[in-house]
């Protein structure tokens, strides 16, 4: 269980870090364990040898481009609590805090962070860098829509902090939103301060035929999900609520949220379409490979053993004729250099561009990690 | 005609005259003349926003379309003079005021409204569309735009992604951000960009959400893909009233902490409640040191049990008043009184000028009493109505501008709030921008590094300060060259 702890101060800067080897890649690991060390440990890497890759929990370690580096940062050091304002609904946490361990946290006073549900050894800084949004999104939004604030440390050892603890803001440029799913490409993401919500006092999960049908009727549920054994619906409110809603949708439900597993398989990827096109995609998915469709938002996630190269090109072409996406979350080293992880670049790819490269000028964080290898 | 003087000394840049004739010819050429205007009266006309900051554009355009816009950027990138876009100037912060005679872009000429994908629940709208007409023109589908911003019969879409505009039920429901899908933007350089899309999470950075907000800064918005909700299928309206500023707070925090986050929390004091009825005839009691606005919506299992939970809990401090309205008429009424609050103000004096901070909630009741201290201090009168679900104030000063000191007194009534909320954990605005009112305050809130990041995002999508210049970000704030620094111990 996770305890509020004072921010420690910085000791020493990163040339006294110890850094060691790690386990799987043999690189240099270092682990700084306040934003300053992190901040002393960019600024002070050799140059020539300073590539760096950042490590989180590791449960999304397979998104974009692979990334070639001279030394990891492990952000497992960054394990604060820093402030938790229950009644203002806000918290302030360090990178490597586990999502899971936060949430129980936060629970105990009845209020979640609405991250990734089931996210195994993911952190709240992963969960940030990947912008992976909980199933709950239908009701409250993606992850962006509650980072308030974020304090980024950069390549060359700079600590920014843009946006603020405050529930609505427009104070300067709204640099935590483009943090969200930067995948550390504009810094180290530290420190954020996230919006909470209040777990709703009662929840129930009923299983429909028709996920379609079941968004016509029921108001804004807290997710529909479709899965090779079945949809249901996930009601959040008070008890009148949850009963009421369960009742209109005429099916006997369950108490609690009874959420599905991930897909798995070697090979997983997220098909995003307009969501009145998901039925299509779901449709036509390859009846070998399970998965995971959110109605409403318009995402399914999917997991293989092996996968037809021709078949998932034809699959990612027709979610960006429709104006989506097929991104790759996990796959075997055989399939990453055969099959781009993003596909087609977004427009605005160059303004991407200089936005990072004005935030990290030497690329030396996670570099080429982002769509049109940035 | 009442001049004041500007609250916040603009960065003027001059152009020479030839060149500014140069660049009028063109533009007529290219749009017409019915399109530009450059007679003194429109320049002084459209020389404000709803502010107090004053400035005059060398020429006033108003584009018909994307490719209009694009030709301005050009023609006037070409000629080095910087573009200004405008909906309908209702912003407060002076976002849409010219700080040279630099080319002031109106947008209301783009006031089409797509074809709506009831399917999807969105719809492309161009930025001159008013944001009440959005939702009138989507309510017969069952559909209507969530943002709801007080001035939302006249404040344009394209002015609220400028600003990332609010409103009484963003609590709930989020503030312009949240319902922005996609848009079309023309850049610096003049060129049209398509940003995000109607599917979840493009792939990249959220540049869509970079630009909500962006006061103009970053590109010039040609077309937005809002995302519209269908009406809650139940709602109640609560008027509640108290003896103490602090009964209303503590029953704010009360409902938060019993988990429930209702789509409206709107307080006003006495003051302001008294201004109000006198002007809307709402019904609201003004003998009461407040008056608590909560609407609940939801299923119809859910609302009249959540309904019961306030009044219960507004009961528990000290309510004198607690009535949910009995219908939609009531229900209106109530709105209309909350949403008159600033036109109730011209009864008092000729002029205002309404703030805009934000503060964590739990610090409601000490801004409040500061304010009113604040108030006392440079006698300045403050009335306030606020968002106090999410901690937004908006104390609005009433004065009389034409007697001498006061401009001066309203300056340092203003300096002190801003100083007040930010040395109590807020931020200097929560829905109406920097622009160039608080421009020279974003100190209070960034520290060297996080003035340099600001101006670095600036710099990544306007290197050459042609977008809407001198606002959101002081001048002299990217102070640092990256490069390496030198490793420990070398000499330098």
């Amino acid at each position: 269980m996770l305890r509020l702890r004072p921010t420690a101060t910085g000791g020493g800067l990163g040339v006294s870090l110890a850094i060691s080897a790690d386990g799987g890649s043999g690189l240099p690991t270092a682990t700084p364990e306040t934003i300053e060390e992190a901040a002393g440990l960019m600024a002070n890497l050799p140059a020539g040898g300073d590539r760096i890759r950042i490590h989180g929990g590791g449960s999304h370690r397979g998104i974009g481009y692979p990334v070639s580096s001279d030394v990891i940062l492990s952000t497992s050091g960054l394990d604060r609590v820093v402030a938790w304002e229950p009644d203002d609904l806000t918290v302030v946490v360090e990178a490597g805090v586990l999502v899971e361990e936060l949430e129980q946290m936060l629970a105990s006073k009845g209020q979640t962070a609405l991250l990734p549900e089931q996210p195994g050894t993911g952190t709240v800084g992963g969960a940030i860098a990947t912008a992976i949004s909980g199933w709950r999104r239908y009701r409250y939004g993606p992850i962006r829509d509650r980072v308030l604030e974020t304090t980024l440390v950069s390549s060359d050892g700079r600590v920014v902090t843009a946006g603020g603890r405050v529930v609505k803001n427009v104070t300067g440029y709204d640099i935590p939103r483009l943090a969200t799913g930067s995948l550390g490409a504009m810094g180290l993401i530290a420190r954020v301060c996230l919006k909470l919500w209040p777990v709703p006092q009662a929840s129930a999960t009923v299983p429909v035929e028709s996920p379609e049908e079941a968004l016509e009727v029921a108001y804004r549920p807290l997710a529909v999900l479709e899965t090779r054994e079945g949809a249901a619906v996930f009601l959040g409110g008070t008890p009148e609520e949850v009963s009421g809603q369960a009742a209109a949708l005429g099916a006997v439900p369950t108490s609690g949220l009874n959420w599905p597993s991930h897909p798995s398989g070697a090979v997983r990827f997220s098909v995003r379409t307009p969501p009145s096109s998901l039925r299509g995609i779901v449709d036509g998915l390859d009846p070998g490979w399970t998965y995971l469709a959110q109605f409403g938002v318009g995402e399914v996630t999917v997991g293989a053993g092996e996968v037809d190269l021709e078949e998932l090109g034809e699959l990612r072409g027709r979610a960006e004729s429709l104006g989506g996406a097929l991104v790759m979350l996990d796959a075997p080293p055989s399939l990453a250099g055969a099959f781009d992880p993003w596909g087609t670049p977004p427009p605005s790819i160059e303004i991407q561009r200089r936005v990072v490269n004005l935030f990290d000028p030497g690329r030396r964080i996670n570099r080429g990690i982002l769509p049109g290898r940035i | 005609m009442l001049t004041l003087p500007p609250v916040v000394q603009p960065l003027t840049t001059t152009i020479p005259l030839a060149v500014k004739r140069s660049l009028e010819l063109e533009l007529r050429r290219r749009l017409g003349d019915e399109q530009v205007a450059s007679d003194p009266l429109d320049l002084y006309v459209f020389g404000k926003d709803s502010g107090l900051v004053r400035g005059e554009p060398g020429l006033v355009v108003f584009p018909r379309n994307t490719t209009e816009v694009a030709t301005i950027m050009r023609l006037a990138g070409r000629h080095g003079v910087p573009v200004v876009p405008r909906g309908s100037g209702t912003g407060l912060a002076g976002g849409a005021v010219t700080t040279g005679p630099h080319v002031l872009l109106v947008t209301t000429r783009m006031n089409r409204i797509g074809p709506v994908d009831v399917e999807n629940r969105c719809v492309w709208v161009q930025p001159g569309v008013i944001n009440l007409d959005l939702s009138i023109h989507t309510t017969p589908l069952g559909l209507h735009y969530a943002p709801d911003p007080s001035s939302q019969s006249v404040c344009t879409i394209g002015g609220n992604v400028a600003n990332n505009s609010g409103g009484p039920h963003c609590l709930a429901e989020g503030t312009t951000v949240n319902h922005v899908l996609a848009m079309e933007i023309v850049t610096s350089d003049g060129d049209v960009l398509s940003i995000g899309g109607p599917a979840p999470d493009p792939t990249g950075l959220d540049i869509r959400g970079l630009m909500v907000g962006s006061e103009g800064t970053l590109g010039i918005v040609t077309d937005v893909l809002v995302n519209l909700l269908p009406p809650p299928p139940a709602s109640r309206t609560i008027l509640l009233a108290f003896p103490e500023v602090q009964n209303a707070a503590a029953t704010v925090s009360g409902i938060i902490a019993n988990g429930l986050i209702p789509a409206a929390l709107e307080m006003m004091d006495q003051p302001m409640t008294i201004a109000v009825e006198r002007f809307a005839n709402a019904g609201f009691p003004t003998d009461s040191a407040a008056v608590l606005i909560a609407e609940v919506t939801g299923h119809p299992s859910a609302v009249d049990a959540e309904a019961e939970l306030v009044r219960r809990l507004a009961v528990s401090h000290r309510a004198t008043l607690t009535r949910i309205a009995s219908d939609e008429a009531e229900r209106k009424r109530i709105w209309l009184g909350r949403k008159s609050a600033f036109g109730a103000i011209a009864q008092m004096n000729p002029d205002y000028y309404l703030h805009d901070t934000v503060v964590p909630r739990t610090r409601l009741v000490e801004a409040i009493e500061q304010t009113y201290a604040i108030s006392k201090r440079h006698d300045i009168p403050m009335l306030n109505v606020f968002h106090a679900g999410d901690g937004n104030l908006h104390p609005l000063m009433s004065f009389d501008a034409s007697v001498p000191g006061v401009m001066e007194r309203v300056d340092a009534a203003g300096r002190d709030l801003i100083e007040m909320c930010v040395a109590i954990g807020g931020s200097l605005s929560g829905e109406h921008g920097i622009g160039m009112e608080k421009r020279d305050y974003m100190h209070l809130v960034f520290d060297e590094m996080g003035l340099d990041a600001q101006a670095r995002i600036r710099e990544a999508l306007d290197p050459d300060g042609r977008l809407n210049p001198g606002k959101i970000v002081p001048q002299g704030s990217r102070c640092f060259d990256f490069g390496r620094p030198p490793p420990v111990g070398a000499w330098v």
